[in-house]
């Protein structure tokens, strides 16, 4: 198996938000409560239970006229993942065929060290406080089927393959800006775009952080110690802002 | 599979035969977010979207009398295997507490509903609409025109009917005299 790779292609999205329940659907994920925040865009924010959503972005042009931008938001599956390289007990992982970044939720012992790792800021936790986020489908994936969101998507704004073949497709097509074509070692989800990735309030430039493997060399040793991780322990030792 | 011979193959196939009949789940536990899955040795079987006009083709997996997924089918080329977010939600409504099974009934001036059969509720309907029909049917006008014709019923169709359904409910409709047929799509 090559690496795999979604290409969102937000022009062609419709904003139908096929995608958001197809996800619910297949995950097994309830619903949440949510509020009215003066736009279409629902849910606010990435959480526990939600794997992925669309950001409805109004944006007025230059010629004055209000464009209405649909972005996909979920976790950007990267070549060189923070996550996973911060990740004290190795919940965390990389699968070598695909490039999906995936989690085992026994494993995790929820020290949201990955949150505070991640370029994107994307890792949610459960009510139990365990890693969740989008994890690719790596169990359809696997079994040869593409992803929920993949398979739902009415337009073709969501289109999964070798990723070597759909950047290929994409520049074909005429998209002139590939967000994620080379940013933090090719990411496994790639925006063809006919703008700048700033108009799409996407992260121009994402890093990781400079001392991640310092971290999480520090976090292993701590946890040798005996030393039992949690977000308060994180927030003491700084990794934690707030 | 290179090194396996004849015999042992045969030994190989037995065995899973006998396995298979006693079915016990072999496959390794695997350490993705999703352990296995989930729709591996479901029923699949075809169905229509309710919603809408368009009625898109789906595939329903079902365990154990169960529906476990609902997905777009992709061999339909009126969705190829696509869902909007309403058809893509559908697991719902089959697995859903607030989903009404039986029939029920709210007598004129009771205020609770209460369950009852569908052959006394299939039965009552058709009572009451041949009373009504038979009351008001209207055989000639003012003008003594034969118009054979229904003003006391009306029918409201809703954009989840198919071409077929709207047929059939057209011809039904006519049938009973009725002139007041009406679609939502419309309203």
């Amino acid at each position: 198996m090559a690496r795999k790779a979604l290409l969102i292609t937000p022009d062609l999205c419709i904003g139908c938000r096929g995608c958001q329940v197809a996800c619910k659907s297949w995950n097994d994920l309830p619903a949440e409560k949510t509020k009215n925040n003066g736009t279409h865009e629902n849910p606010p924010d990435l959480t526990g239970y939600t794997y992925n959503r669309i950001r409805f972005i109004e944006k007025v042009n230059e010629k004055g006229e209000v464009q209405w931008l649909f972005v996909s938001h979920r976790c950007l599956h990267c070549g060189e993942p923070a996550c996973v390289e911060i990740c004290p007990v190795k919940a965390l992982k990389k699968d070598a065929e695909t490039g999906i970044v995936y989690y085992d939720k026994n494993q995790c012992i929820g020290c949201q060290a990955c949150q505070a790792a991640c370029p994107f800021n994307i890792p949610r936790y459960d009510k139990n406080g365990k890693i969740s986020k989008c994890h690719f489908c790596i169990d359809r994936v696997k079994a040869g089927l593409s992803p929920a969101c993949v398979k739902t998507c009415p337009t073709g704004a969501i289109k999964y393959g070798n990723r070597e073949e759909i950047i290929k497709e994409a520049k074909a097509e005429g998209y002139s800006v590939l967000y994620g074509e080379t940013e933090l070692g090719g990411l496994g989800v790639v925006y063809a775009l006919k703008a700048s990735p700033k108009e799409y309030n996407l992260a121009e430039n994402p890093k990781k952080p400079e001392n991640l493997i310092a971290m999480g060399q520090m976090l292993r040793t701590l946890i040798e110690k005996g030393v039992a991780l949690s977000p308060s322990v994180l927030k003491d030792i700084g990794l934690i802002k707030g | 599979m290179g090194g396996i011979s004849r015999r042992n193959f045969l030994k190989l196939s037995l065995g899973s035969l006998v396995l298979s009949s006693i079915s016990i789940d072999l496959t390794p536990v695997k350490s993705y977010a999703a352990t296995e899955l989930k729709i591996r040795n479901a029923k699949e079987s075809t169905s229509v979207c309710p919603y809408c006009s368009v009625g898109c083709s789906l595939i329903v997996y079902a365990k154990g009398g169960k529906v476990v997924q609902v997905e777009g089918d992709p061999d339909s080329p009126i969705n190829q295997g696509a869902l909007c977010p309403k058809g893509a939600s559908l697991l719902q409504m089959a697995n859903n507490p607030y989903r009404v099974m039986e029939p029920l009934y709210r007598a004129p001036g009771a205020t609770e509903w209460k369950k009852v059969s569908w052959e006394w509720a299939l039965s009552e309907i058709a009572k009451r609409v041949k009373a009504t029909r038979d009351k008001y049917f209207i055989l000639k006008d003012e003008k003594g025109r034969v118009v054979n014709r229904v003003e006391a019923i009306a029918h409201v169709g809703s954009a989840a009917l198919d071409n077929e359904e709207c047929y059939l409910l057209q011809k039904l409709m006519r049938a009973l005299g009725l002139v007041y047929i009406e679609h939502q799509a419309r309203i």
